[in-house]
């Protein structure tokens, strides 16, 4: 990963922290997941998958961190969320659409681990606070938006103005 | 184009990631918080407070607007049940003030003084949100230190400072912690534990008197215990839901809190216990740490407060 990429991401990650704890930490309504959304993301583009895995698992500890939750916790929710992502990337490259529902699915299976890992290390009542409402808001938001950021999100990252691009 | 194929080391890495991640949750679990944990914790927020506060500044209005639109339609309702509300409260202030009347004039009868001891009051915005969990623009420089109770501008119990930074602090609220509190019902100590999944329309919390003596009623109010080593006695916390009736001599009811902490926009931290050492003795209590703040920045300000009995 060159400098400049390094930096287009961190950036990245850090407006995503932001806005998260700030933002949409204040919202009721709209209630993505932004920080889990860029790991999501960051698999469908070149940087290389254990850089991905790294900045996947940082991300999740600086939410750790500013929070009151377990430190680790939401750090292996989005490092396995991102793995499973670079798994499954083929399954995405059909179009934009696809993109947002495999996001989505991801994001869900990102809120039922954070709700089941919190529950083994007794956080349910922080971070599963209205558990049913974030399992269905939090995959939608974030489908929504993968739908409407992806494509240009992947291109800033790789610089590559053709990526990502359906008929 | 697609990079399609992950890299031999994508599986080690992840490994490697989920064991240091769980060594560190282990770590947290056993150190309770603190020792390098806490250091993190602190020098994590440290860094990023101020970025928060500027992004704060940028993202409040438009947050402050999109929450009135989602509440526009319930808010012709919202406005009849608060003038209710006023009415009931100006009709109680009014009481209030012939009762304090009457103290004052029984007071200068028997010569009385206040008592003096003083509680300190921080006024924090709530600047951002991790889960449940609070981010306030208040933080060591400002007196704010972990372990700190925090009640709303209505006096009503909001949860702890969990940690703190120079310039920010972390606020853990009753409804989002995994330890118990110990409150007052009517004459009954009982534990006040929060309850998982609880949503924002339903947010209850359990309480249990394993020592009852006599029954609780729906409307019974909750009020913080002088066994309580996290707050002052004589806050109220929240109330009852459900009549319950002692079964051999335990019970257990449903609570609603007071405060729902994703409403706040504005929390009070208090300096308490004033003294560590003589804390274990002293039950001093707010007699009114109430005072809504208006206006775009909080400030610190002191308060007098009195002794009150326990409960």
């Amino acid at each position: 990963m060159r400098g400049r990429t390094a930096l287009i991401i961190g950036l990245t990650v850090l407006i995503a922290v932001l806005v998260q704890t700030t933002l949409f930490g204040r919202l009721q309504v709209v209630t993505p997941d932004l920080v889990m959304l860029v790991g999501i993301l960051l698999a469908l583009t070149r940087v290389r998958t254990e850089a991905v895995l790294a900045i996947a698992f940082l991300s999740g500890l600086i939410m750790d961190l500013l929070g009151a939750s377990l430190i680790g916790l939401r750090a292996v929710v989005y490092t396995t969320v991102a793995y499973i992502a670079i798994r499954t990337k083929e399954r995405a490259e059909l179009g934009r659409v696809t993109i947002a529902i495999w996001a989505g699915l991801l994001t869900l299976l990102g809120v039922v681990l954070l709700l089941l890992l919190g529950t083994l290390f007794g956080q349910v009542a922080l971070v599963g606070e209205e558990g049913v409402s974030v399992m269905v808001l939090v995959p939608l938001a974030n489908t929504a938006l993968a739908a409407l950021l992806a494509p240009t999100f992947v291109r800033w990252v790789d610089r590559d103005r053709t990526a990502l691009r359906y008929p | 184009m697609l990079n399609t194929k992950p890299s031999d080391r994508a599986l080690p890495t992840f490994i490697t990631l989920l064991v240091i991640g769980v060594l560190l949750m282990t770590f947290d679990v056993r150190l309770a918080g603190g020792g390098v944990v806490g250091v993190l914790r602190s020098g994590t927020q440290e860094i990023v407070s101020p970025l928060q506060r500027v992004a704060a500044f940028v993202v409040t209005p438009v947050a402050n607007a999109l929450d009135s639109l989602s509440n526009v339609a319930s808010l012709r309702e919202q406005n009849a049940a608060l003038s209710a509300e006023l009415a009931e409260a100006e009709a109680a202030l009014v009481s209030v003030q012939d009762d304090l009347a009457k103290l004052a004039l029984l007071e200068q009868i028997y010569d009385l003084e206040a008592d003096g001891g003083e509680l300190g009051q921080t006024v924090a915005n709530v600047i951002g949100a991790v889960d449940a969990a609070l981010i306030i623009d208040k933080g060591i420089r400002d007196g704010v230190v972990a372990g700190q109770p925090v009640i709303d501008t209505n006096g009503y119990v909001v949860g702890t400072v969990k940690s703190a930074s120079t310039g920010s602090a972390t606020i853990l609220p009753i409804t989002a912690s995994r330890e118990g509190l110990t409150v007052l019902v009517g004459s009954q100590t009982g534990t006040l534990v929060s309850r998982p999944f609880s949503s924002e329309l339903a947010l209850e919390m359990d309480l249990d008197v394993f020592d009852a003596r006599e029954p609780v009623l729906a409307g019974d109010r909750i009020l913080t215990s002088s066994a309580s080593t996290d707050y002052p006695a004589g806050l109220p916390v929240g109330e009852v839901v459900q009549d319950a009736s002692p079964e051999s001599t335990s019970l257990s009811t449903t609570v609603r809190p007071f405060v729902d902490a994703e409403s706040l926009r504005f929390v009070v931290v208090l300096s308490w216990p004033p003294d560590p050492v003589t804390a274990a003795t002293d039950d001093t209590v707010p007699e009114d740490t109430t005072g809504t703040t208006f206006g775009e920045d909080a400030t610190t300000t002191t308060s007098t407060t009195t002794p009150e009995g326990d409960g």
